[in-house]
């Protein structure tokens, strides 16, 4: 796989006890989490470059809800 | 660009030996020069044979409308969808991008968890059996399929895939590779959605080892 670079990152207690909590839910480690969060952001800042809005959809009702991004 | 090499066998069906070839964790303007001057005219001429000898539409390769330059460049630089291809007599001799971000297991035990989804998947023209007799090269799908599992498990999905098949494809999906056939997707034009559990895919891998 693709080599690596190394960086320190300082979390609150708040959002270092979220990233745990993701992690754990996810199966995934910390870093793994990051890393994946990070390609999910590029793919809403690509859409939302293109025009496209970001919805959710309630999978029983389908109702869905636009996410602001301001 | 550095181009991460990894090498691989693929089957001479003519010969029955295996051949070296190359997985690259990458689909370069090479492959897409490939896929123009050499699968589309094949392809072309494939299908007029089909067609002359009275082969219904339904039975044509379904993938036949896939525009990979254009797959290509809407994915380009995007972290979350990588390319592979494999590289057998230097001809490109299959291609396959996947997402790492957009889909989730479906599979009851791994609802909600990370998965890498197969996007598009396709082998050369004449490594298809239902073109050619024989096929020239056996093998592309499975290490395609493979690269996908050592993904999922470089990115800590434990080797979970997912993949809606083409109809032709499905008994390759199910039975060679072990995958879990979760049904017709209404949602995903009736294609059969097919998922990989990390069992799976430790079956799946430990298969391609004892080859």
């Amino acid at each position: 796989m693709a080599a690596k670079r190394t960086m320190t990152l300082n979390l609150t207690e708040a959002e270092m006890a979220v990233l745990e909590a993701l992690s754990e839910k996810r199966e995934l480690s910390k870093t793994a989490l990051l890393r994946q969060a990070l390609r999910m952001y590029q793919v809403i800042e690509a859409r939302l470059e293109s025009g496209n809005k970001l919805f959710f959809e309630n999978e029983a009702t389908k109702e869905k809800a636009e996410v602001m991004m301001l | 660009m550095t181009v991460e090499v990894t090498e691989v066998h693929l089957l001479d069906v003519a010969s029955g030996e295996p051949v070296a070839a190359e997985l690259w964790h990458v689909i370069t303007e090479e492959q897409l020069a490939d896929w123009e001057g050499e699968w589309v005219p094949e392809l072309f001429r494939a299908m007029q044979r089909l067609r002359r000898a009275g082969v219904e539409r339904a039975h044509w390769p379904q993938s036949r409308h896939w525009d990979w330059r254009r797959k290509v460049a809407a994915l380009q630089g995007m972290l979350a969808n990588p390319g592979f291809s494999i590289l057998c007599d230097g001809v490109t001799q299959g291609m396959m991008i996947v997402d790492t971000v957009k889909h989730r297991g479906r599979v009851d035990g791994q609802q909600g968890q990370h998965l890498v989804y197969v996007e598009f998947v396709e082998n050369a023209p004449w490594n298809r059996a239902e073109l050619f007799d024989p096929p020239r090269y056996r093998g592309v799908g499975s290490i395609l399929i493979r690269a996908a599992v050592a993904l999922s498990a470089d990115l800590e999905f434990h080797g979970r895939i997912g993949l809606h098949s083409l109809p032709q494809a499905n008994g390759f999906y199910a039975n060679t590779c072990g995958m879990t056939d979760l049904g017709a997707d209404p949602d995903h034009e009736g294609l059969r959605y097919f998922e990989m559990t990390p069992e799976d895919a430790q079956a799946f891998i430990a298969k391609g080892r004892s080859k």
